[in-house]
């Protein structure tokens, strides 16, 4: 005979139990400020980003804004009712890390949505998983045209929140062409993005200044990526004495390449003017250190796009993240996973096709102060670009800000529908804009 | 070329070819001594400019580099005598898969403690205050600090070159390079030698990651960049070959600095060090100035 004690005891365990299992497989809660929420289960949003290599200083920004756009969602009740779990994978801003980490999520972890990687190589790579998949894939920093309108690279689910190569390369050639400058040596990444968007910026420079002269041989233009010695490139430059340099050189290697210069020259900004793609996260990293003067063209700076929503966005970021600031790539990377909270719940549903259809050819409200709409013939959002000169911030940050700064329109950005349709079409030489017919 | 522009980009190769020098040396004399292929001498490297960029913070301004440089000097030594009792002692017989493997699986070891001790964001130090400036030559402007790391390669190397052929210490090593087991007849330690030996390279190493550090920002793909050249500068120079390396370095140097100067090089710099090293083994196999095995 089972002793009273023993069998109360085990049918107390089994009770416990059965508790926990109910618990874990039935739903979730989380407090709200005293009150409960209650969820049907956890759905995964992933991410493959650099939280090491090149573009760390990136991949840490967007992982800190996407768990704050987390909670807020969660704290709104979720998506569908469902809680979002926001996974971020390191790839170590390399090709072959990001298309494992893309396989495993889509693959094992049954992600219901992708936010695309940092480089524009890692989403060539990982684009077609998602299209195989049918998993959307929302590029919130990758950029380069190509993705949407390259006939090999065309993804339905793919879906782009960022200005992109055309925009932004046009977007420099064109007010640097208006400029009026003469001698241009140029410097760019070797690989999708540095290609496409420099292609860009030169073609349309040459549109709005035909006589400008481009310093150095189109052999020239592109260095290894990533770049770590910048000497010969240094010594290159001196050997041309261009009067403006442009780049599109970016993190780690754009802090590189303004330490070496500056080593080399502390007049060197001045004797060789440069306009470059540049974020706030470069501008945070250098602090009084990153030279004044500089032609920057940056994709959401806050400090230019001020609003009351992108205002509260940076006090929470700040207070959450001993006092950072949030950088262009968190504010894109926040507007990409609201996006998707928004058409997910509006469409009831996480079935790929199903939201898209509450994506596509709809506006979004966005933190930079004005909605988005993405076009349906690229599922390309209309998005801004900013264009300003570096100018101290007369203390209000501990970094440069930008002066007699343009926030440009998405609209008149934006590629040309008969471009787009011509490059998606294969009739574009190199499914390069600039030879179209 | 005009002078002007030569001296720009001769500069420019110097100042590259002397942290690879020293890189490269280190992986030289390993390999000269004990017939190990260290595949984690790139990771010591990483190792002393991650030590170098926290502890010159942590200092500051004042001697902040000059600490940071004794600090990595210690810990890379601590760290290449550690891996030299641990791992490889337990290799030496074996074949070269092996030793390859043993270092190779250091490497991720490493790497994956630089990430959880320093994290995984790059690091940017700047040189001490009095090289951190920049002179004017024929109608160019050059970092005082790259002058520094030439002089500094210089030093490194004739200091290494008096070690090894005017001390016992040296002496010994290159005792224990043609015979080793006659050096151990002789009452001579050698297995402590050898420990000596790799943590000198490790030393190497973790100078030419000192030395960078104020030039380039520090991050944890530094230990590959570096690896790939040493080894290729070894091949070329001749692994075991202190003046190889040298003359390998200068060759790696001038390819990537001069390769960028015109359109026709330019896309191919790179792959040019390749070739060089392709053409070397083809014609000499030991390297330029290194001995054929026996």
């Amino acid at each position: 005979m089972i002793p009273s004690v023993g069998r109360h005891a085990r049918w107390a365990a089994l009770a416990v139990t059965a508790l926990t299992l109910v618990a874990a497989c039935g739903g979730s809660s989380t407090s709200n400020n005293g009150g409960t929420v209650t969820f049907k289960g956890t759905k995964n949003v992933g991410i493959s980003t650099a939280l090491s290599g090149q573009s760390a200083l990136y991949g840490h920004a967007i992982q800190q804004s996407l768990k704050l756009a987390e909670d807020e969602i969660n704290k709104a009740g979720g998506v569908n009712g469902y809680k979002i779990n926001v996974e971020v994978q390191d790839d170590t801003t390399a090709v072959d890390p990001a298309v494992n980490n893309t396989k495993q999520m889509i693959l094992q972890d049954n992600v219901v949505a992708m936010i695309g990687p940092v480089t524009s190589a890692q989403c060539a790579a990982t684009s077609p998983i998602s299209k195989a998949n049918k998993v959307l894939f929302i590029a919130a920093t990758c950029n380069s045209y190509q993705l949407t309108t390259q006939p090999s690279q065309i993804n339905p689910y793919y879906i782009s929140v960022v200005p992109n190569t055309y925009m932004e390369g046009c977007a420099a050639g064109t007010d640097t062409g208006k400029k009026g400058t003469t001698n241009i040596f140029i410097v760019s990444p070797d690989y999708l993005f540095g290609r496409s968007e420099t292609n860009a910026f030169v073609s349309c420079l040459k549109k709005t200044n035909p006589s400008v002269k481009i310093a150095n041989d189109p052999s020239t233009w592109f260095v290894k990526y990533p770049h770590t010695d910048w000497s010969p490139e240094v010594a290159q430059i001196q050997a041309a004495k261009p009067t403006l340099v442009y780049s599109n050189i970016f993190a780690a290697d754009q802090i590189s390449f303004i330490n070496k210069a500056t080593q080399t020259d502390p007049q060197w900004f001045t004797k060789y003017p440069l306009v470059t793609l540049a974020s706030v996260d470069e501008l945070q990293t250098l602090k009084d250190k990153y030279p004044i003067g500089m032609r920057l063209y940056m994709r959401a700076p806050f400090f230019q796009l001020s609003n009351p929503k992108l205002d509260a966005f940076v006090s929470s970021y700040k207070a959450r993240y001993n006092g950072e600031f949030p950088s262009d790539w968190a504010v894109m990377d926040y507007d990409a996973i609201k996006m998707w909270a928004t058409a997910a719940n509006a469409a009831k549903s996480f079935d790929s096709d199903t939201v898209k259809k509450q994506i596509v050819g709809k506006s979004f409200d966005s933190l930079r102060g004005y909605k988005f709409t993405i076009r349906a013939d690229d599922q390309q959002a209309n998005v801004g670009e900013t264009i300003g000169t570096t100018a101290d911030s007369g203390g209000k940050y501990p970094f440069p800000i930008l002066k007699d700064a343009t926030n440009l329109s998405g609209n008149d950005l934006i590629m040309p529908l008969d471009l787009v349709n011509k490059l998606k079409g294969g009739q574009c030489k190199n499914d390069d804009f600039a030879n179209c017919p | 070329m005009d002078p002007g522009k030569f001296l720009l980009f001769a500069v420019a190769g110097l100042s590259e070819a002397a942290f690879l020098f020293i890189v490269a040396a280190g992986l030289s004399l390993v390999f000269g001594a004990l017939r190990v292929i260290n595949m984690a001498h790139g990771s010591l490297y990483m190792v002393a400019a991650f030590v170098t960029a926290y502890v010159a913070a942590q200092a500051g301004f004042i001697g902040g580099f000059w600490t940071g440089l004794l600090a990595a000097v210690i810990v890379t030594g601590l760290v290449g005598i550690v891996i030299e009792v641990v791992v490889l002692r337990r290799v030496y017989q074996s074949e070269h898969l092996y030793q390859l493997l043993g270092t190779y699986a250091l490497t991720l070891i490493i790497a994956g403690a630089v990430r959880i001790l320093f994290g995984a964001s790059f690091r940017t130090i700047s040189p001490p205050d009095f090289l951190n400036g920049s002179v004017t030559m024929i109608g160019g402007s050059y970092s005082t600090y790259d002058f520094f790391m030439i002089g500094a390669a210089l030093a490194i190397g004739v200091g290494l070159w008096l070690m090894l052929y005017r001390t016992p210490l040296g002496r010994n090593i290159r005792a224990a390079v043609s015979d080793p087991v006659l050096l151990n007849a002789t009452g001579v330690n050698v297995s402590r030698l050898y420990t000596i030996v790799f943590m000198i390279g490790a030393i190497l190493a973790g100078l030419g990651g000192v030395l960078v550090a104020p030039s380039q920002v520090v991050s944890l793909d530094m230990d590959n960049n570096v690896l790939v050249l040493a080894f290729a500068i070894s091949v070329i120079g001749g692994l075991g070959s202190i003046v190889g390396s040298l003359v390998g370095a200068l060759v790696v140097g001038m390819i990537e600095s001069f390769g960028v100067s015109n359109r026709y090089t330019a896309h191919l710099s790179i792959a040019f060090i390749f070739i060089v090293m392709v053409i070397v083994l083809t014609i000499r196999p030991s390297g330029l100035f290194g001995r054929p095995e026996q």
